[in-house]
Order: structure tokens, then sequence, then C-alpha cells
């Protein structure tokens, strides 16, 4: 095994031990956080991050082009629906009235929900 | 007599890069048939003749059976512009995610807000575009988009000031900026060029009243 392979096999575990490690901030930050719209921040962000190291560091261990390409449309795919998710989950989550407003220091959205009544 | 199959810079009333045949006249879009192929061939992870022929023949399929509304996205390919995106992107994503851990672990709760950010791009695709980009933005995640008049309405976790509204706001605009020039029509890069739209003023100011 040749020292390049060594260190991209090496940098790719430790990209996925990071990608992990993030991921695991995403989860406790959505048990530690205390509303809805608060908890899809700490779902989406940390995730999409973390899911994008883990793929660098997997694309590192593989190291063939057409499996590169494949990791490249995953991460595609996660970046385009990740946020649609948690932008549906925080319409929804607004409009059946789930949201604390006394918690929020101040909202333009209502204002504009109230003019069109 | 019509021929079975024409393609669009001999008729001018298709859409760009797009063809029709049959008796029917079925408009197939050509760039969508290369980016599902493409898909098809990345799923089967080999690059085979074979692959590529049943991926156009799948592709054409689905376009017949699920036809799409004949609409001009406005969807422009920049390359140097879909570079600087993608860049700051992941710049982008690499702060929001330490800010929002940040956030996570602190003692003394943020006092969150919903802001509404006038945009100054009018397309839909731009829009839907710059909704998706923004949600990587630090500490905004978007609760609802009002087509209507443009505007972002985002939950900002850290509102207890008004740099912190400021920055958020400013963000916004300089990702639109960056989604446009990666993706827009020239229209919409001369209207992101002009200086972003006056918000009415609020925050806690008004709100403490």
């Amino acid at each position: 095994m040749s020292a390049w392979s060594q260190t991209a096999d090496t940098a790719g575990a430790v990209l996925v031990f990071l990608g992990a490690a993030t991921s695991l901030l995403g989860v406790i930050g959505m048990l530690r956080l205390r509303d809805v719209l608060s908890r899809s921040h700490a779902a989406t962000k940390p995730q999409t991050f973390g899911i994008l190291l883990v793929l660098i560091g997997v694309g590192l261990r593989m190291r063939s082009g057409m499996d590169v390409a494949t990791l490249g449309l995953v991460v595609f795919f996660q970046m385009m629906t990740g946020p649609v998710a948690s932008h549906l989950v925080a319409r929804s989550a607004y409009r059946t009235g789930q949201i604390d407003h006394e918690r929020l220091l101040f909202d333009e959205l209502d204002e504009q929900l109230t003019d069109e009544r | 007599m019509k021929s079975r199959l024409t393609l669009s810079y001999r008729n001018k009333e298709l859409p760009p890069f797009s063809c029709e045949f049959g008796e029917r006249r079925h408009v197939i879009d050509l760039p969508l048939i290369a980016w599902l192929t493409l898909i098809w061939v990345l799923l089967w992870s080999t690059l085979s003749w074979a692959n590529v022929i049943t991926g156009v023949v799948v592709s054409v399929a689905v376009c017949l059976a699920f036809p799409l509304p004949k609409v001009d996205l406005g969807l422009r390919l920049h390359p140097w512009g879909i570079l600087c995106l993608v860049t700051y992107l992941l710049y982008d994503m690499y702060t929001s995610g330490i800010r929002v851990t940040r956030q996570i672990f602190d003692r003394q709760a943020h006092e969150a807000a919903v802001i509404g950010i006038p945009l100054r791009c009018r397309s839909d695709l731009m829009l839907a575009a710059t909704a998706v980009a923004v949600s990587n933005v630090p500490g905004g995640s978007v609760v609802e988009v009002r087509r209507a008049t443009a505007t972002v309405f985002m939950h900002v976790l850290d509102a207890d000031s008004p740099a912190a509204l400021d920055a958020a706001r400013r963000s916004v605009w300089r990702m639109e900026e960056l989604t446009v020039r990666a993706f827009g029509t020239r229209e919409e890069i001369a209207r992101v060029g002009q200086p972003p739209p006056d918000t009415p003023r609020s925050g806690p100011e008004r709100g403490s009243a």
C-alpha cells in the first residue's frame, strides 16, 4: 500500500468520524432546543454538513470515478431536498399554531397573515 | 409532408433544446433527457452503452408518461457563478454548523424572531433556488415564501440585537445575488445588481413598546 492511499484512507476515516459527530450534535440540538422552529435549525444544518463530511470521507476511501460521481449525486439531492422538508415542517407548524408566539421577539409574518383575514 | 421528428432550431415555436415527434406532437426537452440519463447511469455505477441506451429509453418513457407543462423556466447555467455559489455554500455550511452548535450548548436561551426579507428577483425558479440556498444561512430557516411580493420569511435563532438581524438580511441578499448569478437570466442578474430594497424597520425597539 502506497503512502498516498494510506493518507487518503486515514483522511477518509477522520472525515467520516467528524461527519458522524456533527450529525450527533444535530440530534443533541433537537433534544435541547425548545420549539419546533428552533429544532428545525438543529435538525437540518449540522445534519447536512455531517452527511457531506461522511460522503467526502467515503469518497476518499473508494477512489473510483464512478462511485465518487454517485456520491456527488447523493449530496446534490440531499442539499435540494433537506431545505424543502424543513421548510414544510416549519410552515405547517406555523400554520397549525404550534408556535409559541410569546417566545418570539417579534414576528413580521404574523402581521401579514392578520392583514389577509 | 411533415417530418416525423422536428428539432427546435427548425421550428421556432418550440422551446429551446427540445424536439417534437409523432402524430400527437409530443414535445421532449433534451437537457432533461440528458440529466435523467446521467442519473440513471450513476445509479447503476457503470458507464456502458447498454446503460446509456436503457437510460435514454427510460427517461423518454418517463417524460412521455408524466409530461411537464411547457414553460420557460428561465434557467441559465453560468459556470463561474455556479463555482462561486458552491464555494460560498460550503463555507457557509461550515460556519452555520458551528454557530448552531454554539447556540445549542449556550446556557442562556436566545431570543428568536420571524423576519420578512423582500427579494429583488422575480422569477419562480430563482425564488425557489434562493430559498433553498438560504436554508443554509447561519441561523436562518425559511418559514414561508410569498410569491406575489417575492418575500422570504425566516426564523432567526439569535434576534437579540439589531446587528444580528441586519447580518441575517444581508446574508440572504448576498445568497440571492450569488444564486441568480449562477442560474439566472440576464434580466434577473441586472435586477440583483441593484442595491437591496429598503425594509420597513422593525425589531426589538418596536416590539418593546
